[in-house]
């Protein structure tokens, strides 16, 4: 679909802000959701997506193919930034600690629509999570979209942490099979 | 040391899960080793795709607006294509991780066609109920415009007292009746109207009423003029002379 995402990238870092503009029409829907899934709020989700491109149009050049794809680029500065904010809501004091639960529960819901339709779309977020096991899938959540180091992992779970670490491992390999297309 | 443990920290490096000892020696190791740095680039990848795999949202559009105010005004040429790129951008972008996201998508697209070609068809039937009623209104209308027309007062008959009727006829025309306050008739029943005219009545249809005791009944013309009209309840099916108890009659 169009100019590649490292393409794109390249030509922002020229300061080509069409390219930009390109480059934000094709990723900001995907990246919005995942940002979206870890902040739990839809204005935090909207400035931290903000903030997210922003970086990305002033950090163009400091993109090198060699070391990641677009996509790895652009989520990896995502989840930073989103726990970012998930941590400073936090120290604010203006939300709880998300419970173990619900941060395993899946993607919060957009307002509006169907109830079926966003049972769907909570399955659809959860899909490429899905076909790992419970507790394959719950250290990649902790860990990933809570911000848990693996010493919190293991205190949280109440696993010793070896089981922790290897569990990570695991689980990263189980996800790269249902991620590559076959 | 082996570099099997390496590759376990690489996993957890990746995740944002590492702390403390093992965090300080897979920094330690990282630069110098190539292996490692092709495992977290490879794991940053994977994690990529599965988190994008996620149905795509679009974002609230002050995202958008706020970003190209930012940047200094570019791309402002294909703001007026953002609905568009964007519905493309969402349409294109669910078979962008892998496959069985498009799969999903097409069964998703499947059951959408589905539905909406359930919607067309309520629609179309909605649509014709309409066209009925409303050639019925006009029709009724039309009556009224004529000077010859007469409404007639129609009022309950016994058990039936507090129902009510009014009929717009029209010798050369016929004529709409519409019926309030009478009861459901009951099973095996319908209610009948007669055309009277000179002592005899013709039978002018059958007509059943709604939940609310409302009816309206058209009534072609006849060859007479016709003095008195009264409903009856009968068997269903009609029948051709009134039998009945008599429910409405006009005077």
């Amino acid at each position: 679909m169009g100019t590649p995402g490292g393409e794109l990238i390249r030509a922002m870092a020229a300061g080509d802000r069409d390219a930009f503009a390109r480059f934000y029409d094709r990723y900001a829907p995907l990246v919005f959701p995942f940002v979206l899934r870890i902040v739990r709020d839809r204005a935090d989700a909207a400035d931290v997506l903000q903030d997210v491109f922003w970086e990305a149009w002033r950090g163009a050049a400091a993109y090198d193919p060699a070391r990641g794809t677009p996509e790895a680029w652009i989520i990896t500065r995502a989840r930073t930034r989103a726990i970012d904010r998930v941590r400073a809501v936090r120290r604010r004091g203006e939300t709880f600690v998300t419970p173990l639960d619900e941060a395993t529960a899946g993607a919060p819901t957009p307002p509006g629509g169907d109830a079926a339709m966003r049972a769907e779309e909570r399955q659809l977020v959860a899909s490429a999570l899905a076909q790992l096991s419970q507790a394959q899938r719950e250290v990649i959540e902790l860990a990933y979209y809570s911000g848990l180091t693996q010493t919190e992992i293991a205190e949280r779970l109440e696993q010793p942490l070896g089981t922790v670490k290897t569990r990570i491992r695991l689980a990263l390999a189980r996800l790269r099979e249902v991620v590559t297309p076959t | 040391m082996s570099h099997e443990p390496y590759e376990t920290l690489a996993a957890g490096y990746a995740v944002g899960a590492l702390d403390g000892e093992d965090l300080a020696q897979f920094e330690a190791h990282l630069p110098g080793c190539a292996e490692c740095q092709a495992a977290v680039r490879d794991a940053h990848d994977t994690l990529a795709r599965a988190m994008l795999s996620a149905h795509p949202q679009i974002p609230p559009p002050g995202v958008r607006e706020a970003l190209v105010r930012r940047v200094g005004g570019a791309g402002r040429r294909s703001w007026l294509r953002w609905a568009a790129a964007t519905a493309v951008v969402a349409a294109a972008a669910a078979g962008f991780a892998a496959t069985w996201v498009a799969v999903r998508y097409e069964a998703r697209l499947g059951q959408m066609a589905r539905e909406t070609a359930a919607v067309r068809e309520r629609l179309a039937r909605n649509e014709a109920a309409l066209q009925e009623q409303v050639a019925f209104y006009r029709g009724a209308v039309e009556l009224l415009r004529d000077p010859t027309t007469r409404v007639v007062d129609l009022r309950g008959q016994g058990a039936a007292a507090s129902a009510s009727g009014r009929m717009i006829w029209n010798d050369a025309g016929g004529g709409h009746l519409f019926v309030a306050g009478l009861l459901p008739a009951p099973a095996g029943k319908t209610y009948a109207l007669w055309a009277i005219a000179g002592g005899t009545p013709r039978a002018a249809g059958l007509f059943g009423v709604d939940a609310s005791g409302r009816a309206a009944h058209r009534i072609a013309p006849g060859s007479t003029a016709v003095q008195v009209f009264a409903v009856t309840l009968e068997p269903e099916g009609g029948t051709p002379a009134p039998t009945g108890p008599i429910v409405l009659a006009s005077k």
